[in-house]
């Protein structure tokens, strides 16, 4: 199995010289995972802005916490706990008064094109991102990690610190109540039929 | 949900499938949550555009600069200060408005850096339990 961890490109040596100190190789670490840091960051907190932030400061706690990261394992996720953990503090004090960015989610391309439905998928995507946003944090990481990161069961839990069943049991709770919120949105994509193969 | 997520070897899937044709109840409940799945995976987080990126190692190298050179000063303050202390204890001479000043400004300093200090470490501990939580 493949590591889908979008940091595979980081080699060892690059991060052995990142943890002795090298600001230039910080650099080539950010870039290479800023990518996923912010679309999970957003995934959680829901504002581009603040996705960016977070996200940032994660990378400065990363830099500053590099002594004790060991070279041997995976960047990300040694890096996706602290994210989380900022992500989730920074929740937990806006509570109640957050602020949910518009346009975050897409419909992928690649599927046919017609024009007259346009308007309607983006209905669709902003449906789901509400919802989504609606759900509780640790459900929406959920979601996040397995369905738009694509990691599989195994390395959620890796990441996560959790068993497999729990990631099985968080899964099934949070798209339950997805469908609860979306019922009639993902009967309507199915009645629908196939526009694709 | 293994099933969903394909996460189920062919043996298994069998046996499950076989399952399904003969229980409604896992059916529907498949067929729910299969819905949903095929909604979210139409979908895609939406990649910034390419000024964001340029701009966002920019930016957080310019934000730990910041944190360099706050360290900087802080540590020159705190060195001047307690040189000024050390002074004052061993050699305070006669009362001067400099010197009143000097004694008002360090104990601001002080108070300061313990004020810090404890919010960092009760921030500390809490950020300790918190990953713990599950
Ligand atoms: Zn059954």
């Amino acid at each position: 199995m493949t590591v889908t961890d979008g940091t595979a490109d980081i080699s060892k040596e690059t991060l052995q010289a990142w943890k002795d100190g090298s600001v230039k190789v910080f650099e080539e670490v950010v870039r290479s995972a800023m990518r996923r840091a912010y679309a999970v960051a957003v995934g959680i907190v829901g504002n581009a802005e603040d996705a960016r932030d977070l996200s940032q400061e994660a990378f400065m706690a990363a830099h500053r916490a590099r002594a004790t990261f060991d070279v041997e394992r995976p960047f990300f996720p040694w890096f996706y706990r602290i994210l989380r953990n900022r992500c989730l503090n920074f929740l937990r004090k806006r509570a109640g008064r957050r602020e949910v960015s518009i346009d975050v989610l897409i419909e992928k391309p690649g599927r046919s094109e017609s024009p007259d439905k346009g308007v309607m998928r983006k209905e669709r995507a902003e449906a789901l991102w509400q919802a989504i946003q609606e759900l509780t944090p640790v459900h929406r990481e959920i979601v996040i990690l397995r369905s738009f990161q694509e990691l599989s069961y195994r390395e959620i839990a890796e990441t996560l610190g959790i068993s497999e069943g729990t990631v099985m049991s968080r899964l099934y709770y949070a798209r339950k109540s997805l469908y609860g919120k979306l019922k009639d949105v993902c009967d309507d994509l199915y009645r629908e039929g196939d526009d694709e193969p | 949900m293994r099933y969903l997520d394909g996460e189920m070897s062919a043996a298994e899937r069998t046996a499950f499938e076989a399952h399904l044709a003969s229980c409604g109840e896992c059916r529907q409940s498949m067929n729910e949550l299969g819905r949903v799945e095929r909604l979210t995976g139409m979908m895609k987080i939406r990649d910034p555009q390419d000024d964001f990126w340029e701009n966002y190692w920019k930016k957080l190298f310019r934000r730990l600069e910041r944190k360099t050179a706050w360290l900087f000063i802080i540590a020159g303050a705190a060195l001047i200060v307690l040189y000024a202390l050390w002074k004052g204890v061993t050699d305070f001479g006669e009362i001067t408005f400099v010197k009143v000043v000097a004694v008002i400004f360090a104990a601001g300093f002080v108070i300061l850096l313990i004020s810090v200090v404890r919010e960092r470490v009760h921030r500390y501990r809490t950020d300790r339990y918190r990953d713990i939580e599950r």
